[in-house]
Order: structure tokens, then C-alpha cells, then sequence
């Protein structure tokens, strides 16, 4: 049986972690220490993201370095026990049905007969596909298989919850259901690591994200955290004015504008290097010159721009 | 939905070790298996040799204790009177259904062939699909490892093989001892050895034979066509190298089902000179053990670099 949830306890630690496939290193110098609720991890395409999910759940052993779920060494059963993986492929056992394949995974989580069916029934119902779970797995939809997919990562009552991928092809409305089911999770006390090309749907489940670039962690926290650690990294901010370039000539005077540009004649893309000292200058100088100002927006007020800084303009997911 | 509606509670049971997700693994292979029809069709085919050795047996005791002192006559044109006691010498010799090693090694030797041609097919869905559908990471995320999962693989062959071979050889074996005496299970207790013995030795090197070949190729195609030609091909190549072209009977060791034969022979203590086809000469009972178990040592080895490569494509 897992022990009670205490939501300051670290769940999952990486120290100093890397991981080479051969001559190609998959992660580097990775440290993480997470607890319980919600982490988003978000990356480009071979930013390191399967192999730090798979390091997680105790799929790969890492070359250097240890990873440890509270305390246990990931690789070892022991970890595995505590830890709930839901993976993006889906290849099931075509012909069995849902609730067989769930039964099965219980089964090889350890639970005997009885309660493999026990456990079988609870954890389809809190994924809402006790009715559908007769069916074949070849007649599935991607988000029935989804809900499978999480359903079996529930058996063992998981302390760390490791979600690749686990809203692709849900429509709206299971979204939101899925969601208020990670956000139910969390609230227990569960530490749930997701990983998603869906940085918005991201956002709305957590705050808090650890942003991986070419196979290291690049940040980790709250995107407002991440942001005061942007400072010294330019700021895309548009602004539409009446005379964008008068406007332009009395920022480029001001010592933390790194450039500007034109894209319309109306539109001012203005980069600021310390964005809370440039929104500061820039009301000074709104109120004290006869300047117009219809439209302020910051370009990268999202993880996805973050992104973009982090990784140098290729954080495109 | 909130949760609390949902039935749902914290785990409050306790979860079994490793070694029960191993009994899982094979479980869920073997109910693979068992919902496809070629596997009833085969199986269908391997009972019916059981029944035609049970019977057989029950019908030459029977002959041998009612059948006395008549002579029979023949049917035909050149039509004679033989003795019944020439008629079942010449059954027993024929076709070895008097509970001898013989009875044993050949039910097993035929039966094997079943289990080779269901094990050809079965390899994808019993290993490769895992391999070819990357649904690795379902079984390794887990409270399981790499072993676990060789393990329980290989436990879901070996029911497969043992229930077409082992355990019908020894449902004959009791049969026997029941309709002949009692006193048979004491005098041919190492018959009784035998069966396991040689069952094992089939058990253990086609579970690793398969496992390896499965993860190599995974898909059914292929794998029947290596099967094809370890189990068929060989098997003509070392006839025509020993018995065409003359060449050492080493040459036999090339053919693993004949050496796995002449290991059963070997446990069931058969001398040598006396195997079937006696116009055969075959290589040393240790010539085959060793064959045996070089091939299993390759397939270890081979299975341990594959599984350890396992992280790399899953």
C-alpha cells in the first residue's frame, strides 16, 4: 500500500542525470527535485522529453547520475510500484477488450484476482469508461484510448504519475473532463508529471513547467518565475501608434531597447531586455509626450514565446 | 465528473512482487493465443495423437491378455494363419505402444512437431508484436523487469509446449501403470524421470529458440520460414551430408530437432545403437547435449544484447 501523500516530500529527484544512446546524448547534467501537483514539461522535438519520461519511470537506466523515486532508485520494482505511466503510443492488444487489458495490467502490477477486478472496475470508472469497456480495443477511438491508457497507469494508486502526451485527440468537452480528473489527482497530493505539444492546454492544467532544450532543463518553475529569471533576455512588445517612428526614435534612447522593427506602418515591435524597467520607462514617457498609443501587447506573454527565448528561436513544439 | 462520484478510492490493498506479474505475463500470452482458431485447429490435431496413443496403448494390453493361443487367418487371396503373439510383436515393434522408452520419446518426438509448427506462428503474437508495436513500455513501466518480462514470456511457451507434450506423455505413462500393473510405475520410474527430463529439455530450448528468433524477426512470415528451416531444412541437409554424400554423423547435430531426440533417448536410458531408424548412424547422446546447449547459451546471448538494446528502440 502507498503511504499517505505528504505534498513537501520530494517524489521524484534527478541528480545530475544523463543518458547516452551511444554517441548521442539524450540528457545532460539533468537535476530536478519535484513534488507533489501538477508539472508541465514542454520542449522541442528531441529536446530530451521521451527519454525523461522513460528515465522516470524506470525504463532506462541512466549512464550517469541517479534518479530516484522517494528514495528508490526508479529502476528498481520497488519504484516502479509507485509510479504510474501513461504512454503516448497506443499499442494495445487489439482484440482484447478494454476491461481485459486493464485486468492485465493489474495483474502484472501484482494484484491478485480479486482484486486485480476490484481495481479494474475503480479505475475505469474514475476515467468514465465502465460502459464502453466491453468493447474491443480495435473499435476505440484515440480519446477511449486515452482514458484506457489512464486507467491502467491508476492501479497501483500511483504517488508519481508520469503523462506523455495524455490529452492528444480528446475532444472538448473530455478535455475538460480530463483535466478536472489531473487537477483531482493533484489535489490528493499526487505528483503528476505531463508532458504535452499542447502548451495551452498545458497552461490551463499548471502553472508550473520544466522546459527542456537540447536534452538539459532549461527552466523550471512558474512561468511568472521564469519570466523575473527572463530579464536579461529581450522582450517582443507590440505597439500600434499614431507616428511609431517618432515613438521608436525616443525608445531606442533608453539603454534596455535592443532593437525595433516595422511590420506595418502602424505597428511598432519594440525588444526590451529588462521588460519590467521598459513597462515602467514606457508609462513615463506615454504620460509625458503627446504620443497616441492605441494597442500594447506583449508578444510572449506564453510559455510558447518562453520557449522561444529559452531555446534561442527554435522552440517551436 | 467530480471524483468522489466516481467510485473511486486510494489503493488500499498490497500489490505481490515482481515474480506475480511474471504468472501475468504468461497469462496473458497464453489467452492471446487461445482466441485464435489456428491454435484449436493444431491443438485439435496434437489430441488427436494423444487419443491415438492412449487408445493404442489400452487396445495392445487388451490384445496381448485376451488373444492366448488362436490363430488368426488373413484376409486376401494368399490368405494364412498367423500367431496373434507375431501380430502384436509386430505392433509393439512397429508402433512402440507398450509404455517402453520408445512409447515415450516417439509420442513426444510427434507431438513436438505440432508444438513447432503452433510455436512458428504464435512467436508474433506471444513476443514480436511487443517488439513491433512498441508496447514495450506498458510491460517495463511496470513493477517488473527486462527478466521479468524474458521470464514470463518464456513460462507462457513453456505451458504451450508442455501441455501438447510433456503432460500428455505422462497422462500415458499413468494410464499404463493403470491397465497394466501397479508394479509399473515402480519398475519404470525413470521413464517417469525420462518424460520430464526430455519434456525440459524441449521446454527450455525452444522457449529461448523462440524468444530469440521472435524478437529478431517479429513478424509471423519470417519467423515461419527460420522455423521452416531449422525444424525442415536441417533436417534434409544432414540426410543428404551423411547419408548421401557420406560425411561424419557429427553432421546430424545441424538437425536440433534429431539432437533434442537423441537427448530424450539419452534420458530415457535408450541404448544408442538401438535408435530408430536403426540404419542410422548418429552421433554421441553428449554430442547432442551439447549442441543443446550451445544453442541455448547463443540464444542467452543473444537475447541479453537484444534486451539490453530494448531502451534504445522502445
Amino acid at each position: 500500500m502507498n503511504a499517505p501523500s505528504d505534498p513537501d516530500e520530494v517524489v521524484l529527484e534527478f541528480e545530475a542525470v544523463s543518458k547516452w544512446y551511444g554517441p548521442v546524448i539524450g540528457l545532460n547534467q539533468v537535476s530536478l527535485k519535484l513534488q507533489g501537483g501538477i508539472t508541465g514539461l514542454v520542449g522541442s522535438n528531441g529536446a530530451g522529453k521521451s527519454t525523461l519520461l522513460r528515465l522516470a519511470t524506470g525504463q532506462l537506466k541512466p549512464s550517469i547520475g541517479r534518479v530516484l523515486v522517494r528514495g528508490e532508485d526508479a529502476w528498481t520494482w520497488r519504484a516502479k510500484a509507485l509510479v504510474g505511466y501513461c504512454p503516448d503510443n497506443d499499442a494495445f492488444y487489439e482484440d482484447m477488450t478494454g476491461r481485459d487489458f486493464v485486468r492485465a495490467m493489474a495483474r502484472l502490477c501484482g494484484f491478485g484476482a480479486a482484486d486485480a477486478n476490484h481495481r479494474t472496475e475503480e479505475v475505469l470508472a474514475r476515467v468514465t469508461m465502465t460502459d464502453r469497456a466491453d468493447r474491443q480495443l480495435r473499435g476505440y477511438s484515440k480519446g477511449m484510448r486515452q482514458r484506457i491508457k489512464l486507467a491502467q497507469a491508476l492501479l497501483n494508486d500511483p504517488r508519481l504519475l508520469v503523462l506523455d502526451e495524455p490529452l492528444s485527440g480528446i475532444d472538448p468537452i473530455g478535455r475538460q473532463e480530463m483535466l478536472e480528473l489531473f487537477r483531482g489527482l493533484a489535489a490528493e497530493g499526487k505528483c503528476l508529471l505531463v508532458s504535452s505539444h499542447e502548451l495551452e492546454e498545458l497552461e490551463k492544467l499548471t502553472d508550473h513547467v520544466a522546459i527542456l532544450a537540447r536534452g538539459r532543463i532549461a527552466a523550471l518553475g512558474t512561468v511568472s518565475r521564469i519570466r523575473d529569471l527572463l530579464d536579461d533576455q529581450p522582450l517582443s512588445i507590440r505597439i500600434d501608434a499614431d507616428d511609431p517612428r517618432r515613438l521608436a526614435t525616443m525608445l531606442l534612447s533608453r539603454p534596455d531597447i535592443v532593437g525595433v522593427d516595422f511590420p506595418t506602418p502602424q505597428t511598432l515591435i519594440v525588444r526590451a531586455r529588462n521588460p519590467r524597467r521598459f513597462f515602467e520607462d514606457f508609462n513615463e514617457l506615454a504620460t509625458d509626450e503627446t504620443l497616441r498609443i492605441t494597442r500594447l501587447e506583449p508578444l510572449d506573454d506564453s510559455t510558447h514565446a518562453i520557449l522561444g527565448y529559452l531555446l534561442g528561436g527554435s522552440g517551436k513544439t | 465528473m467530480p471524483p468522489e462520484l466516481l467510485h473511486y478510492r486510494a489503493l488500499g490493498g498490497v500489490t505481490g512482487g515482481p515474480w506475480r506479474g511474471v504468472k501475468a505475463i504468461a497469462r496473458t500470452g497464453v489467452l492471446l493465443l487461445a482466441r485464435r482458431k489456428f491454435f484449436w485447429i493444431l491443438y485439435a490435431f496434437s489430441l488427436m495423437i494423444f487419443l491415438f496413443y492412449f487408445f493404442g496403448q489400452y487396445l495392445w494390453v487388451f490384445l496381448a491378455s485376451h488373444v492366448q493361443d488362436a490363430l488368426i487367418r488373413t484376409g486376401g487371396v494368399f490368405g494364412r494363419l498367423i500367431s496373434p503373439e507375431a501380430l502384436i510383436k509386430s505392433l509393439r515393434d512397429t508402433m512402440h505402444l507398450d509404455g517402453s522408452a520408445e512409447t515415450f520419446g516417439d509420442f513426444i518426438w510427434t507431438e513436438g512437431y505440432i508444438a513447432v509448427v503452433i510455436l512458428a506462428f504464435a512467436g508474433s503474437v506471444l513476443v514480436g508484436n511487443d517488439f513491433q508495436h512498441n508496447s514495450l513500455p506498458f510491460y517495463l513501466s511496470k513493477p517488473i523487469s527486462r527478466r521479468h518480462y524474458i521470464f514470463g514470456k518464456c513460462l507462457a511457451i513453456a505451458m504451450l509446449i508442455n501441455c501438447l507434450t510433456t503432460i500428455p506423455a505422462i497422462g500415458l505413462f499413468v494410464e499404463y501403470g493403470f491397465i497394466e500393473t501397479w508394479d509399473y510405475y515402480y519398475d519404470n520410474f525413470g521413464l517417469f524421470l525420462g518424460i520430464l527430463a526430455y519434456g525440459g529439455a524441449i521446454t527450455i530450448s525452444m522457449s529461448l529458440l523462440l524468444l530469440t528468433t521472435a524478437t529478431w524477426l517479429r513478424r509471423t512470415v519470417p519467423l515461419v520460414m527460420v522455423w521452416t528451416a531449422i525444424f525442415v531444412m536441417a533436417r534434409l541437409v544432414q540426410r543428404w551430408l551423411v547419408d548421401g554424400i557420406g560425411l561424419s554423423p557429427r553432421w546430424r547435430l545441424i538437425d536440433f530437432w534429431n539432437d533434442l531426440y537423441l537427448f530424450g533417448m539419452w534420458c530415457f536410458g535408450k541404448d544408442h545403437r538401438w535408435l530408430r531408424p536403426t540404419n542410422q548412424e548418429q552421433p554421441e547422446y553428449w554430442e547432442a547435449a551439447a549442441a543443446i546447449v550451445t544453442v541455448c547459451l547463443l540464444c542467452l546471448l543473444y537475447l541479453r544484447r537484444r534486451v539490453r538494446a530494448v531502451e534504445i528502440i522502445s
